[in-house]
């Protein structure tokens, strides 16, 4: 039996500290799930133990050594292998190739097939994995190619191996598929680190758990005798939640109603009301499909059946053009990739969804665009230099606000916003819920989805749970605590088992 | 906004040195060009003459009404190669349908020509709907599409040719390719309102945002409301009439049509765009820009003609300066990337 351990490991960096003299151990034949929300220090302690990042103090231990890595190499060469979210596999080769990347057998100069396929077979039929050889990697669903992924890191004979988010964008069947093998994996002499956000999956694979909490050890404990309710409490502590101004209301009318709209393998039968001037949060899991069930009634992607009423009125077949006409307005989760044009300045970006506002006839009018560009700079205090200055100089929150102010500009009557809060700081959010209050106040319905559920019991008046394609309740804030809505969000039966916190 | 500093204190030696660069490096290829008219009117006495320069601004005129609308093109993110052998379609139906029409005899040569012109203007819009409805459908990459088409269109052109020059012209007809309006060659008018509408159309139109905010991010575009098919159908189709228009110039410059006409034209039209700043990337570019690589191209070529340079010294300095320009405004870009 292997044993890895950590001995007060701390890591500062500048301006915060990662992890604070944490001290853990992880035996081998067990998966070890590695728990605590974004920021909690997890991923620093899996890039310490893979040699990416030096501890600034303290040490790791693997059966009485301590280890010291100056680069990822190192960590590798001493048995630590990690397989990352981000797949390294090459697509335009085969799955033996792969697998055996850089160590093919030659014959001389040529590359041994016939030995390649039947060494990668070897190391696959040792996990019990059952993919052909000789299948292009390209032609590999996610699922095989992190089996795959894992059979590579296992052919070096590693002693600890770590799996950051391994199911994350895998399907049902491809992860029970993956438990399996992972199953496998325990009967050899590894430990297995497991990183996950789908907590609902740990009781199922992982044996035992570690909770870090703002760079603090919280506490390991047996999976099978932790609660949900506990687990959570332990990784979110109480946090103090602030609810919204009181001077919020939302009117009886009905703006939006959505009537049994269905996606096949994303959600069934999805139905709600959005009344005027109401903040309508939607609490789901990472993969519960709230991203797109917000674009599917914004037109953007499809859905197969149901119908979307906006002020007692069908839209058929909505797209973004048709839907931004009718008071709609979409800020999405990747602002990067969906929200903003990186290479177009701050001015641009703010009247993307806006050439209706400023054209003049045929023309369009320099003067009201400059209108709308300085009303959202001062509106969202946004802070700038030069409105020529490319989007990309903005920080994360600034950026965000851009996004809100191109779509507020449009005046419109419902804003979805899908994760507003995402990758900006504290002071950030705050204006950025001011923003939505203010919107709620001139009449202005808003549906959020967020990741951080106790944001919703912040910001909204009402929330609905969305759990495997369905929604499954709806509560207004104050009847929640956050282990509620984190517990609804994930499902699955509470277990009555006497907590033991290690 | 507040000015910075460094305007600020123009006065000093070295607020000067960096208004100085900022002017540089904004209009780098206005200077290199200026600096190549100068010295060229030093060196030939015949270059700076108005006969001269509208020989160029002629010269330019039958690639640079496609390299305007290669522009939008490239700016929403797309290219078109398949645009010289339109240009050979295009020049080879005109002659045919005011051959066949006044063979016929359902009308005197001079109408049949006109129709002739709209034939082609529409069958140029068809092929163009055709590359962008295949682009937007069916996800292509333009390049591989308007490969394919650059030879389908060369053949197309050959066959209904049977290979021949097309010379069934009305006499009227040379008028739109060598006549003059107050001395002025006609082509570089129909240029300059080429280069005008463009201009209009890119820098002051709903539409002109929208080709740069879908080749700026298709997505982002998409989810802004733009409606990213259309924009790039419409490109797609402009580029298309650009050709025919110059593909009419040409058969009328020499008054026949063939289908060897425009051959490689498109590396001529990209060349032009690209000096110009236009980033292959899509989302940025200046139709001035593209106006200014069409200037430094044309005076390029002239001046090394009067120079009387070797013809295949020719091609080793265009290519050479062509890839001077280009690295120039790449290395502008990875500064400001930078800053």
């Amino acid at each position: 039996m292997t044993r890895l351990e950590t001995r007060s490991i701390t890591k500062i960096y500048p301006g915060t500290v990662a992890l604070q003299q944490v001290s853990a151990s992880f035996e081998s034949g067990k998966v070890h799930a590695l728990l605590g929300k974004n920021g909690s220090g997890k991923s620093t302690l899996l890039k310490i133990f893979s040699g990416a990042v030096q501890p600034t103090s303290g040490e790791v231990v693997l059966d009485g050594t301590p280890l010291k890595f100056t680069d990822p190499s190192q960590a590798f060469a001493k048995g630590i292998a990690t397989v990352y979210q981000e797949l390294s596999l090459v697509p335009g080769m085969s799955v033996a190739e792969n697998i055996l990347l850089g160590r093919t057998p030659m014959r001389g100069p040529l590359v041994n097939w016939k030995q390649t396929y039947a060494k990668a077979k070897e190391l696959m039929q040792e996990l019990r994995v059952d993919i052909p050889a000789d299948e292009m990697v390209y032609n590999l669903s996610v699922g095989q190619a992190q089996m795959i992924e894992i059979v590579k890191a296992m052919s070096f004979r590693p002693k600890v191996l770590q799996l950051d988010e391994p199911t994350s964008a895998l399907a049902k069947n491809e992860v029970e598929a993956l438990f399996a093998m992972i199953r496998e994996l325990k009967k050899q002499d590894v430990i297995i680190i497991y990183v996950s956000h789908r907590l609902h999956e740990l009781w199922e694979i992982a044996d035992s758990c570690t909770v870090l909490r703002e760079g603090q050890l919280i506490g390991t404990a047996p999976m099978a005798k932790l609660s949900r309710r506990e687990l959570i409490s332990m990784m979110f502590g109480d946090v103090e939640i602030r609810t919204r101004p009181s001077d919020l209301r939302r009117s009886e009318r009905i703006v939006l109603e959505v009537k049994g709209l269905t996606r096949k393998n994303k959600w069934k039968d999805i139905s709600f009301q959005l009344h005027e001037g109401e903040i309508l949060g939607i609490a789901g899991m990472l993969g519960s499909g709230r991203t797109e069930l917000l674009k599917s009634i914004f037109g953007a992607e499809r859905f197969d059946s149901g119908e979307i009423m906006y002020q007692g009125e069908c839209i058929p077949a909505p797209t973004p053009e048709k839907m931004k006409k009718r008071g709609f307005a979409l800020t999405p989760e990747d602002r990067k990739q969906e929200g903003l044009i990186q290479i177009h300045s701050i001015r641009e970006n703010l009247c993307l969804a806006n050439f209706d506002q400023i054209r003049k006839g045929l023309f369009l009018d320099r003067q009201k665009e400059l209108q709308l560009v300085d009303r959202q700079l001062t509106d969202l205090q946004i802070k700038v230099t030069d409105i020529e200055h490319p989007i990309s100089s903005l920080s994360g929150g600034n950026q965000q606000k851009v996004v809100v102010g191109n779509w507020l500009n449009s005046n419109p009557r419902v804003i979805f916003f899908d994760e507003p809060t995402r990758g900006i700081d504290v002071n950030a959010k705050q204006q950025i819920f001011q923003i939505i209050w203010d919107q709620s106040r001139k009449g202005v319905s808003s549906i959020i989805v967020s990741s951080e559920l106790e944001e919703l019991l912040e910001v909204c008046h009402r929330i609905l749970i969305l759990r495997d394609g369905q929604i499954v309740g709806e509560y207004e804030p104050e009847e929640l605590r956050m282990e509620d809505v984190y517990a609804l969000s994930m499902g699955g039966e509470e277990r009555e088992i006497d907590p033991d916190r290690g | 906004m507040k000015s910075t500093p460094i305007e600020v204190n123009h006065t000093t030696k070295q607020g000067q040195a960096a208004l100085w660069s900022k002017i540089v490096n904004k209009y780098v290829l206005e200077i290199i060009l200026l600096v190549i008219i100068l010295s060229m009117t030093f060196a030939s006495p015949g270059f700076l003459t108005t006969d001269n320069l509208l020989n160029i601004l002629r010269n330019m005129a039958l690639q640079g009404c496609i390299a305007f609308g290669m522009t939008m093109v490239i700016i929403a993110g797309e290219i078109d190669l398949s645009i010289g052998s339109t240009v050979a379609l295009t020049g080879v139906i005109v002659g045919l349908v005011s051959g066949w029409l006044s063979e016929a005899g359902w009308m005197g040569i001079d109408q049949a020509a006109l129709v002739g012109i709209v034939v082609a203007f529409f069958a140029a819009g068809l092929l163009g709907l055709f590359n962008g409805w295949i682009l937007t459908k069916y996800k292509l990459p333009s390049f591989i599409i308007t490969l394919a088409m650059l030879n389908v269109i060369y053949g197309l052109a050959a066959v209904v040719s049977k290979g021949f020059p097309v010379t069934t012209l009305p006499s009227w007809y040379s008028v739109i390719g060598s006549g003059k309006i107050w001395s002025i060659p006609i082509p570089a008018i129909i240029l300059l309102l080429v280069f005008a509408v463009v201009f209009v159309i890119m820098n002051h139109t709903k539409f002109g945002r929208e080709v740069y905010a879908v080749g700026g991010n298709p997505e982002s575009a998409r989810l802004s409301g733009i409606h990213v098919t259309r924009v790039k159908i419409i490109c797609m189709v402009a580029v298309q009439l650009c050709a025919a228009l110059s593909g009419i110039l040409v058969s009328s410059q020499v008054m026949s049509g063939s289908f060897n006409f425009g051959k490689g034209w498109e590396m001529l039209v990209i060349a032009a765009v690209i000096i110009g700043g236009t980033s292959l990337m899509g989302g940025i570019g200046k139709v001035w820009g593209t106006f200014i690589g069409l200037i430094f191209l044309g005076v390029l070529i002239n001046a090394m003609v009067l120079l009387n340079i070797n013809e295949y010294v020719q091609y080793i300095v265009r290519g050479l300066l062509i890839l001077i320009a280009v690295l120039i405004t790449a290395i502008q870009f990875q500064k400001k990337r930078a800053r």
